[in-house]
């Protein structure tokens, strides 16, 4: 089942006049993650951004359930947005440094919910439990947290107006390799026990390559191949598809091969 | 031996108290090698890297212990104007982020001009410089500036910047982690191509064992302040001697491996200031056992220059499916 049908979305700044996303079709379906990887500047985060109204489009189109969110008006948009989440790249930047981390999470359900206090605060501790962390965790504040623990704040910030589709935007890649692995095991978890549909981005295809079930590759606002993650990784037909998969470190099991 | 480290020990001070960050630590770098130190944030990798040239700011902590040999003569006893001779001339440096490594109100080639000894000819050094990290095109852009670059070119511009007094060792600090895969890719194959034409000797540190096993002749795995396995390349990663390192290579992400669940590591590393006793590991290993809370096992060499800090090593190398608790 189509999920986010995407038509012609085309997205020009309109100071440098680029054109960051330049007219892309694409679908979202129930259930699966799809990955998005491209070099940096290639409109990847960009295009996140158009799908959940955070930035502005010229042209185009996103249907959710049969209506247009980009012709949606704001009060309707705000209600969607419960169901449409977003994890951001960098867990140092998107999390307030004052606010201690049971307000940062409590404050989405402020602004989407009306439960009373006492739900607030189990909510939130549900939350915190739900990304392995837990109630411990709410009267720290954000530089006390590691990489890893930070990110689990993001992702339970996301998850508390129980989303149904979620863009993950590099949620990753500024951690270490072995807390990425453990971030990547809750998304996985997660999704099975929420029913989650992602949209992975990343540029790092050995990512992509072991948590998505599809994937597009984007090139200067253009996508230049998409198809299933075997047919991207063991049959991949653009150039540029293979110069990514060969400038990327991949490390076979049985052996040392890079 | 190109440099020998023997029992580094380095305190940082944390609340007015010192803190052992390298808690006693060995590593050999022979001549025109390639040195793996591979562990988590805050393992105490990096603080490594800068004990070797002594630069660890002062108000932060400093070297309590140890010798650090550069061809038998101990960097640790040399004063100022010793330390002088050895920093960017024999041994020099490029951290990650090369934008803050540059100072955005200079232009590269002043840049480059500082790096350089006074003898030498800068209008022949420099150009030469840039050509070697593929950077032909900026030669005689005099004016240019480091924000007019892409990450990507700021790297190789710090690249030429290290190697340009022709060192012996240079010390990479997760180089590329910055950067873009493609960009990544370019870089590194940038150094090692260097590595061979210079002879070059490289302490590359990183906390992606991918990257690791494709460089380095040796590797180092370091948890909490002390290397728990180290060995020729081929050894660590068909053996993984201790519970760690298997945990770094389990998380390492691929298509053979996809959507399932990684075999990932859990938890975080340990403060220094509340470290756990005996194996420093146990509290997040999946095959610890009671005695490993009794002491903090001794490296115990497995096969010619093959060690590990495992009290099961051997059971490990033996069964790939030793049983996990």
């Amino acid at each position: 089942m189509e999920l986010l049908k995407v038509h012609n979305l085309k997205k020009t700044f309109p100071k440098t006049k680029v054109t960051a996303v330049d007219g892309v079709d694409f679908s979202i379906f129930k259930g699966e993650v799809l990955g998005l990887v491209g070099e940096s500047g290639c409109g990847k985060s960009t295009l996140a951004r158009s799908i959940l109204r955070l930035t502005d489009v010229q042209e185009g189109s996103v249907f959710y359930k049969e209506e247009d969110l980009l012709k949606m008006p704001q009060g309707k948009m705000r209600e969607i947005r419960k169901s449409l989440q977003v994890i951001f790249q960098d867990p140092y930047m998107s999390l307030d440094p004052r606010m201690r981390i049971g307000s940062i999470i409590e404050e989405v359900l402020l602004i989407h919910s009306d439960i009373s206090k006492i739900e607030r605060k189990n909510k939130v501790i549900e939350l915190l439990e739900m990304v392995g962390l837990g109630g411990s965790y709410i009267q720290r504040l954000p530089r006390e947290l590691s990489g890893g623990e930070r990110q689990r704040i993001g992702i339970a910030r996301s998850l508390a107006t129980g989303p149904e589709f979620i863009i993950c935007d590099e949620p990753i890649s500024s951690l270490d390799i072995s807390i990425q692995a453990q971030i990547l095991n809750l998304l996985l978890d997660l999704k099975k026990k929420n029913n989650l549909t992602y949209l992975f981005i990343s540029h790092d295809l050995g990512v992509i390559a072991s948590i998505c079930d599809r994937v597009i590759v984007m090139q200067s606002g253009r996508f230049v191949e998409t198809g299933s993650c075997e047919e991207i990784f063991k049959a991949s037909k653009h150039e540029y598809t293979r110069q990514l998969l060969k400038s990327t470190l991949i490390c076979n099991y049985n052996s040392i091969i890079v | 031996m190109l440099l020998e480290i023997r029992d580094l020990k380095v305190n940082y001070n944390v609340d007015g108290h010192p803190v052992e960050v390298v808690r006693g630590l060995d590593l050999d770098i022979k001549k025109g090698e390639c040195i793996g130190l591979v562990g988590e944030s805050g393992c105490g990798k990096t603080t490594v890297g800068l004990s070797i040239t002594r630069l660890i700011p002062e108000q932060k902590g400093g070297i309590a212990s140890g010798r650090i040999l550069l061809e038998d003569r101990d960097i640790l006893s040399l004063d100022s104007e010793g330390l002088r001779k050895i920093r960017g001339k024999r041994i020099s440096y490029v951290f990650q982020e090369p934008f803050s490594s540059l100072n955005p109100v200079f232009t590269i080639y002043e840049q480059l001009k500082e790096a350089l000894p006074k003898e030498v000819d800068a209008r022949q050094s420099i150009p030469e410089a840039l050509n070697n990290v593929g950077l032909g095109n900026i030669v005689g852009k005099e004016k240019l500036y480091p924000h007019e670059l892409s990450g990507g070119m700021q790297q190789r511009v710090m690249i030429a910047m290290a190697i340009i007094s022709r060192p012996d060792l240079l010390i990479l600090d997760e180089p590329t982690t910055a950067l873009d895969v493609t960009v990544q890719s370019q870089i590194l194959e940038l150094i090692m191509g260097l590595k061979n034409r210079m002879d070059l000797a490289i302490l590359f540190i990183s906390h992606d064992l991918r990257i690791i096993f494709k460089f380095a002749d040796r590797v180092n795995v370091m948890y909490a302040g002390r290397i728990v396995e180290v060995g020729p390349k081929e050894k660590i990663f068909s053996h993984r001697a201790h519970p760690y390192t298997r945990g770094l290579v389990d998380s390492i992400p691929s298509f053979e491996h996809r959507k399932k669940r990684f075999n990932a590591i859990e938890g975080r590393t340990p403060l220094f200031s509340d470290l756990p006793k005996g194996c420093k590991f146990h509290p997040r290993c999946r095959f610890k056992v009671d005695r490993c809370v009794d002491r903090e096992p001794d490296l115990q060499e497995l096969s010619s220059g093959h060690f590990s800090r495992c009290i099961r090593a051997k059971e490990l190398m033996s069964n790939g499916a030793i049983k996990s608790t």
